[in-house]
């Protein structure tokens, strides 16, 4: 492995992105039963329905609906919180011994789709195996989501319907992290690997047939534990690589919803015009445009350098230019009001690179790069390596505003899988929130732990005023009181200073602070914002 | 006949070979394999996870042990799993087939029936208008790229008739005519380009027949113009044209690459894009090389016909 060493510097957005539906209207109605809804995807689905192996929304859409998790956000709150956790598998959780016991009462009478009874040890089994518990019996394939699951001590299934996880400290985040799309619960008795091929859930909708390259249908599932649900008959997704074939589908009724983040302000504007009984409804993501730079290796081990790579970009321009006004800036997390964690517009704009004049950026940065020893005439070349996919217009839009300060960048094209086999100077990676770029090697996934046990720290004050105190009946086995509030290593706990609830929090963490893997236990240079107020200015330094 | 079609035959088999060659090395020599691309789907690298993979997998063995191997494979009709899916590669392969075939077969018929007439009428019709006309439609045909051509009739069916072509594969029992619209306009896009170039074959080797002496003859002894056209001058003009559509057979393959992911078409050659940027060798190579082998069938095909078309052209002895 290379000695490659990743920081991500800002140039971050919150895409606004558009979501298309048809026919009319959309506003609260009786609902119908009956209809198939058609769906477009990308590409076909990376790993058949394990979800567990992969990341890509590309698995995630489509496979959902053949799952359930145990707790679940709210699909029809806008934002995802604390606040919007519901029930799926279970129909009550109860945080026990101080945030160390999560219990979770499960629904009694679930069936998986094969007819065999959902029980806790389904439960169990499919936690166990994300941990890799000591005595689990199977093992992913991948496990991408392992270290989620660090501070888990143990799994326990005291009778059919209930599940205890302990944890070896307090951590309410876990709660939220079982409530994402990447958490379903798997069968016991099919094997794993066999959800690359085929689903096994208990979800409102059962796989009926995957043509592959072609189609992905699945029906009503009719013992759905939810009666009367689901209402649809059935989904269907067609996998179309070519987007103006897409377009076209979603242009000529044969697709009902566009894809997640597929249509882009402009597009959205074009289909609009061109079939007015579209529903256009923007919604938020917190997607950012990344740019990622070998800090191992001149010239982006310079900090200098770095530094007037943030200041030469104009984020407005490129927010006006390339998303057409589709994007806000921001930082890694998802700006305010759409995201809990946003920075506030001050604290936004005395990061290098953000104030509002550009002008004045780009003196600086000009400065910085004549420090450096770069003057135009001697500029400074680097390459670029991209994904070869529509949004690379930016890169074009950051080249020139980076010509302006007496630096070129050749852009290399590459598609995804060049990318990582590459070794450039840095990568400039439209990022639809996949991390593509950032591995997390084994020092990170120390600082992760330690990242989410503090967030949890954070969280804990929230939780513990919730109303599902009230379901704090004991449960056998539990431990008692006495290890409450103990283990935490929040600094700013400690003084006291408690912040505001967030969801996606682990998410947005897991991309930003994730980096490749090391071998070699150097110290890691990573960007780091701990939270909604305060942003480690520049690098932060980590012993691994 | 027969040992000239056995040198040739064994000359395919060599030429297969070395393909197979070339097609093994090009895959491995692309940057990547599979399992980097299981781990950049999953956002996180593991060199032992990697390892446990590569094993069951299979490609952490040397290169000649896994070249025998598919070698292997290839000779006992078992083409191996595919990475990607999970499944064995015949699988996936096997549906692709008959839609690249159906659509290749329809494309060139549709080139033939519009290139060979038109290239008559041009040459018998030489610099008048209507050979204007038909030289630039020719012209444009050879200019157009065809995902280019299929983009605009996707594009010029949704604008116009709010429809497009099915987005799945319909089977001609399921309904004969959206299977027949599902592959007449990609055949259409695709073929547009051949048959622009065989008219322009047949409208020059035509022109340079119609000079000769033995045409003369035809006309002095009193037959028809029609006669002397269709009889005498196409069949001795033809034998440039059914090279031509033999190559244009090979390069077809290629143009469906993009037509077939334009149109959303389960074949053979958008498939093949898709394995690729998954570094899906048993999928990739396997399907390359059925694409070779049609290549080499088609010359074989082609340079029989030549026996058939020109007596004076005889194999063996």
């Amino acid at each position: 492995m290379t000695r490659v060493r990743i920081a991500a510097l800002p140039a971050s957005f919150a895409l606004l992105t558009l979501t298309l539906a048809s026919p009319a209207t959309t506003e609260a109605q009786t609902p119908k039963s009956g209809g198939v809804l058609n769906m477009m995807l990308r590409e076909d689905l990376a790993q058949g329905f394990a979800i567990h192996e992969t990341a890509t929304i590309s698995t995630v859409w489509p496979a959902m609906p053949c799952f359930n998790n145990l707790v679940l956000f709210d699909p029809l709150k806008k934002t995802e919180s604390v606040d919007t956790v519901v029930g799926e598998l279970a129909e009550r959780w109860s945080w026990q011994d101080n945030f160390r016991n999560l219990v979770f009462f499960l629904r009694k009478g679930v069936k998986w789709h094969d007819g065999q009874p959902f029980t806790a040890k389904d439960v169990k089994f499919t936690f166990d195996m994300l941990r890799e518990a000591a005595d689990a019996p199977a093992k992913l394939r991948i496990n991408p989501r392992k270290d989620w699951y660090a501070n888990v001590e143990a799994i326990e299934a005291p009778d059919p319907s209930t599940v205890v996880f302990r944890l070896k400290k307090p951590q309410p985040s876990l709660l939220l992290m079982l409530a994402s799309g990447y958490t379903p619960v798997y069968a016991a008795h099919v094997p794993p690997a066999s959800y690359r091929t085929g689903c096994v859930g208990t979800g409102p909708f059962k796989l009926k047939e995957w043509r592959k390259g072609e189609f992905v249908e699945l029906v009503r599932n009719p013992d759905y534990f939810v009666k009367g649900r689901p209402y649809l008959e059935g989904l269907k997704y067609f996998p179309i690589v070519e987007r103006g074939t897409r377009q076209a589908a979603l242009q000529a009724g044969k697709l009902d919803v566009s894809f997640p983040g597929e249509t882009t302000k402009t597009a959205a504007e074009q289909l609009k015009a061109a079939v007015p009984q579209l529903v256009v409804t923007p919604y938020n993501q917190n997607v950012s445009d990344n740019i990622i730079m070998n800090v191992k290796k001149p010239p982006f081990d310079n900090p200098k350098v770095r530094l007037a790579v943030s200041h030469a970009i104009d984020r407005r321009a490129l927010v006006r230019a390339v998303h057409q006004g589709g994007a806000v800036v921001g930082a890694s997390l998802a700006p305010k009001p759409w995201g809990f964690w946003g920075l506030a517009e001050k604290d936004l704009l005395g990061l290098p690179g953000y104030a509002t004049n550009p002008a004045d950026e780009k003196a600086r940065a000009r400065q910085l790069m004549a420090e450096a020893g770069y003057s135009p005439e001697k500029p400074l070349r680097v390459e670029i390596v991209t994904r070869a996919i529509a949004d690379l217009r930016g890169h074009g839009v950051v080249r020139d505003q980076r010509a302006e300060a007496n630096r070129h960048r050749r852009l290399a094209q590459a598609d995804r899988d060049g990318a990582v086999a590459r070794d450039g100077d840095a990568w400039g990676l439209p990022d639809r929130g996949e991390p593509d770029g950032y591995r997390p090697g084994r020092p990170r996934r120390e600082l992760l732990r330690e990242l989410r046990l503090r967030l949890s720290a954070q969280l804990q004050p929230v939780l513990q005023r919730r109303s599902h105190e009230d379901d704090r009946r004991p449960v056998a086995g539990a431990r008692p009181e006495e290890a409450a509030g103990d283990g935490l290593r929040d600094p700013e706990e400690a003084r006291g200073r408690r912040r505001a609830p967030h969801s996606g929090l682990e998410a947005g963490l897991f991309h930003r602070v994730a980096a490749r893997e090391e071998p070699d236990p150097a110290p890691v240079h990573l960007q780091l914002r701990t939270d909604a107020g305060r942003v480690d200015r520049q690098v932060a330094s980590f012993a691994a | 006949m027969k040992t000239y079609l056995a040198q040739r035959l064994t000359i395919a088999v060599l030429t297969l070979l070395g393909m197979s060659m070339v097609i093994f090395a090009l895959l491995r020599l692309a940057p990547g394999d599979i399992v980097d691309i299981l781990f950049s789907t999953a956002g996180y690298v593991s060199p032992s996870e990697k390892q446990a993979i590569m094993k069951e997998l299979g490609i952490d063995r040397p290169y000649w042990v896994q070249y025998l191997d598919w070698l292997r494979q290839i000779g006992t009709g078992d083409l191996g799993k595919s990475y990607r899916y999970d499944v064995p590669a015949w699988q996936i392969v096997r549906p692709l087939l008959p839609v690249t075939l159906e659509l290749a077969a329809l494309s060139m018929v549709f080139a033939v029936l519009f290139g060979v007439p038109t290239g008559v009428v041009s040459a018998v019709r030489q610099d008048s208008t209507l050979d204007y006309v038909l030289r630039v439609f020719s012209l444009a045909g050879l200019s157009m790229p065809a995902f280019w051509l299929g983009m605009v009739i996707i594009l010029g069916l949704v604008t116009w008739f709010r429809w497009i072509p099915p987005l799945t594969y319909v089977s001609p029992t399921e309904s004969l005519k959206l299977h027949a619209v599902q592959f007449l306009l990609p055949a259409l896009a695709v073929g547009y380009r051949s048959s622009a170039l065989i008219m322009r074959i047949t409208r020059s080797s035509l022109l340079e027949v119609l000079r000769e002496d033995y045409i003369r003859t035809a006309r002095a002894k009193g037959q028809s113009g029609r006669v002397v056209v269709w009889r005498h001058a196409l069949k001795n003009a033809m034998l440039p044209v059914v090279t031509v559509i033999g190559i244009e057979f090979a390069f077809l393959i290629g143009g469906l690459v993009v037509t077939e992911t334009v149109f959303n078409l389960p074949g053979v050659a958008r498939f093949l894009v898709q394995a690729i940027l998954w570094r899906d060798y048993p999928v990739v190579q396997n399907l390359v090389m059925f694409i070779a082998i049609v290549v080499i069938l088609s010359n074989l095909l082609v340079d029989m016909l030549y026996g058939v078309l020109d007596p004076r052209v005889r194999y063996g002895s």
